[in-house]
């Protein structure tokens, strides 16, 4: 049933990968192509490393942290706001789509919008095809 | 802010410098004064094109550095970080080494007060080796019968040894591939202004220096080499101050087009299929301090077989440490030995922050960058 | 105090030109010699890195892995020679000697009778060489040899050849050879093979540029194609040293080693160049400014100079003679003082 587009998914410990479960107790079904890898905090997350997931063979990365206002470590989220913007403009320098990358802001409480976003994305990713670079 | 004309009082520097010798006057006040314990400035190794970053203790020293030297594409951020962050040291800066010396402070890694930066206004620096052929190409001399060299009035003009003068519209050099190097002819930094003082000859009459004083250690500057005798000064008229800024906007305006005309041919650079892996460019560059702890010298990073490296996972890593604040000096460009325009990409990336945040790396006031300060806010 | 000055690379024989950051008279790091004609600042990780040698020389002499005063070694070398028949006493010089220190090296050689043995990458000379210029302007650039990877200042004039339009073949050991990125042809044949597949493109305007051969009659191949080309050697002297010593082969080199008792090796390298059982010679002493694998399997051990304690001069790959000047001061021995000392 599955292809094999390939997702990483960096997910902030105490929203996104809260919401991820809430989605997954509550069986909801979505495209199983993403690989999470659970981060405290989406803060956390350097550009290096979605770019090292897109060298070692991701054809998507998504990354999910906590609404604004609602980080666990205050302004966290802030930080890898105006990272993604940086991340956004060194990929597509590269010849990577944009679209390839994206971050999202879910809660642990939003089992549904993780759903809904996995979907969404998995179709982008359907449409541009596996990224070679 | 204020704007003077200056020159020297000294003979001797009065000859030897350029446009009166104020700037080695300035040098000379600050080091017979013991006010800084050596100076770092630009002083010919062997001829005009091989000028080289020399520490001077000695005023007598000095006459040596004086002069400009438009085929000596240096750059001083990591000599200064490196070797002299505990000395009390003057520098000659232009735009770019007073925009990666900012940078450095930013980062802790230089001391702003152990520091005086004489800024020297920049139209651009042209490589050595290619410099020469250029005159042997395009003027009538011999490229080793040149004493020096000036950039005036959109020509490059050089003085061969029996006086006799030579000039050639920078714009029809650079149209054949010479001239300017490719960063300074997109450069729209032409004034240091972050320097204490700024310095050239643009607006200024035969024989003087024009002068921006950009803050208060810039003026006590001024005043105490005046009040040493030095240096004389006199108040610019205002159409100096306008020649000036008309020189400063034209400059302006050419590199901007240059900008608009080079930018988007990044996307589609194929040049990295070249890359050896030598980390010259990481290596070279002022605003890279990590040495050995640079993240592309982790085990994850570290790819030796794979050569050359997934563009994204060498150069986008670097561009996401430090894009940011790049300050256009090209010194990855002159030091790789694929001659991939590395500095392109970087400078590419500055002008899409600055875009997004007003930051101009080296220029703007020394804030955090915003990518990395706790602000609440977005982007 | 800091200061720059100028020096030349001894990585390789193209003959780069490289900067010096000296501070408190110790040599501290590089700096682009942007002047320079042979690589206007570039300098590849090999020339950046070569001043490690400086930074990590021997201070002592060692004799029997432990430190010695160098006197003493010096004596103990002047016993081993003198216990041995000559005629199993070879002398390893290296292309990493200059000029003048060759000379000496072969005077003392001759001198003793003893074997004089040369090792220039298995290459030999050639009198009329292309030069990086013509290799820049060739139609077609032949590459035997990962020059991109190993000898990146020739490998930026493959590079400019490609720009201004030419063919290039590459050959290589390795199926990822870094020379290859940029070629139109790449073959992993052996030499032969790849000069026999080519020979029929060759042109007014080619340039063969080769760095290895497989055997002895590659280079008389080479030579027999009329074609301009430019052997690339392994170290900064090598392309001089020919000119003052006959080169030995690698065949050559091995049974030398069968003959000889006490081995008297140069500033080279020659245990990590050469897969020998130097076990089976009795003695091996070795002239180094720093550790490197012959050292480290040495009986004796005689600290000299580096390059940039010493002024000499470098041939570079096409011929040209390129001077430098002592960067620093030091007091270790030159080889020159060092064979001053051997002939009492």
């Amino acid at each position: 049933m599955a292809d094999d587009l390939k997702i990483v998914g960096l997910l902030c410990n105490w929203c996104c990968y809260g919401g991820a479960d809430t989605a997954g107790t509550a069986r909801m079904q979505y495209s199983p192509n993403i690989r999470i890898i659970r981060v405290m905090c989406s803060g956390r997350i350097n550009p290096s490393m979605i770019f090292k997931a897109f060298q070692d063979g991701a054809d998507g990365v998504f990354v999910g942290g906590c609404h604004i206002g609602d980080c666990h470590y205050d302004a966290g989220n802030y930080k890898w706001s105006r990272r993604s913007k940086i991340v956004e403009d060194i990929l597509e320098e590269f010849g990577i789509e944009k679209e390839r990358f994206r971050h999202e802001w879910i809660s642990a409480s939003e089992g549904e919008k993780f759903q809904k976003t996995m979907e969404e994305f998995h179709n982008t990713l359907t449409k541009l095809g596996p990224l070679e670079l | 802010m204020s704007y003077v004309l200056a020159k020297s009082q000294n003979d001797d520097i009065h000859k030897a410098g350029e446009c009166g010798g104020a700037v080695t006057s300035i040098l000379k006040y600050l080091l017979d004064e013991e006010i800084v314990d050596g100076v770092l400035a630009l002083s010919p190794q062997n001829d005009v094109y091989d000028a080289t970053p020399t520490f001077i203790t000695e005023s007598d020293d000095l006459l040596s550095a004086a002069g400009s030297y438009h085929c000596a594409p240096t750059m001083i951020g990591d000599l200064v970080q490196k070797y002299l962050f505990d000395k009390k040291v003057a520098i000659t800066v232009k735009p770019c080494d007073m925009r990666a010396v900012e940078e450095l402070i930013i980062r802790h890694k230089i001391n702003r007060d152990n520091i005086y930066l004489i800024g020297l206004n920049c139209g651009g620096t042209v490589s050595p080796v290619s410099g020469r052929k250029m005159i042997d190409l395009f003027y009538e001399a011999d490229p080793d019968d040149v004493v020096s060299e000036e950039i005036d009035k959109g020509k490059f003009i050089i003085e061969l040894a029996d006086g006799s003068e030579e000039a050639v519209k920078i714009h029809d050099l650079e149209e054949e591939g010479y001239g300017r190097r490719n960063n300074c002819q997109r450069c729209d930094v032409k004034i240091p202004r972050k320097a204490n003082i700024a310095c050239g000859n643009w607006g200024a009459e035969d024989g003087w220096t024009f002068i921006e004083i950009n803050d208060e250690k810039g003026q006590e500057l001024i005043d105490g080499a005046k009040k040493a005798g030095i240096l004389e000064t006199k108040n610019p008229a205002q159409g100096a101050i306008d020649g000036r800024e008309k020189v400063e906007g034209i400059m302006i305006k050419m590199a901007k087009k240059v900008q608009d005309a080079t930018y988007p041919t990044v996307s589609e650079m194929d040049e990295w299929s070249r890359c050896i892996s030598c980390y010259a460019c990481r290596d070279v560059c002022p605003i890279c301090w990590c040495f050995e702890n640079c993240e592309l010298n982790k085990p994850y990073f570290k790819d030796e077989q794979n050569i050359p490296p997934t563009p994204i996972a060498f150069q986008g890593v670097r561009l996401s440490h430090m894009s940011f604040s790049c300050v256009d000096c090209g010194q990855c460009d002159d030091v790789c030995p694929m001659d991939i325009p590395v500095s392109l990409i970087f400078d590419k990336l500055q002008k899409k922050y600055f875009n997004r945040t007003g930051y101009v790396a080296g220029v703007s006031d020394d804030i955090k960058p915003p990518l990395y300060s706790p602000e609440k806010t977005e982007l | 105090m800091l200061e720059i000055k100028h020096t030349l690379c001894p990585s390789c024989s193209v003959g780069c030109g490289l900067n010096v950051i000296i501070n408190n008279g110790e040599i501290v790091g590089t700096f682009p010699y942007k002047r320079h004609p042979v690589n206007a600042g570039k300098n590849c990780l090999n020339g950046r890195n070569s001043i490690e040698c400086y930074q990590n020389k021997f201070d002592k002499a060692i004799v029997s892995k432990s430190e010695t005063d160098i006197e003493k070694a010096i004596e103990e070398v002047s016993k081993e020679l003198g216990s041995a028949d000559s005629s199993n006493i070879t002398i390893i010089c290296s292309g990493n000697n200059d000029m003048e220190e060759i000379e000496a090296i072969k005077e003392f050689g001759e001198s003793k009778n003893f074997n004089l043995a040369f090792y220039a990458d298995n290459l030999k000379d050639f009198a009329d060489v292309a030069s990086y210029d013509e290799v820049a302007g060739a139609s077609k650039v032949f590459v035997i040899g990962d020059l991109l990877y190993e000898n990146p200042l020739i490998g930026r004039r493959i590079v400019h050849a490609k720009q201004n339009g030419a063919e290039i073949y590459a050959l290589g050991k390795a199926e990822e050879s870094v020379t290859f990125n940029i070629a139109d042809e790449t073959s992993n044949s052996t030499v032969e093979e790849f000069l026999e597949n080519v020979k029929g493109n060759i042109d007014d305007d080619s340039v063969i540029v080769f760095n290895y051969v497989d055997s002895q009659d590659d280079l008389d191949k080479i030579e027999a194609l009329n074609c301009k080309c430019l052997p690339v050697f392994s170290k900064s002297n090598s392309k001089g040293t020919l000119g003052i010593i006959e080169p030995k082969s690698l065949d050559e080199m091995l049974e030398l080693l069968d003959n000889t008792k006490v081995l008297l090796v140069f500033n080279d390298d020659i245990a990590d160049e050469l897969e020998y059982d130097f076990s089976k010679i009795s003695k091996i002493i070795s002239f180094a400014p720093c550790s490197n694998k012959t050292t480290e399997i040495s009986d004796i051990v005689i600290p000299t100079k580096t390059w940039l304690e010493k002024e000499g001069s470098f041939v570079n790959a096409m011929g040209e003679t390129q001077t430098f000047t002592a960067a620093v001061e030091s007091d270790a021995l030159s080889e020159i003082e060092i064979i001053e000392k051997l002939n009492g």
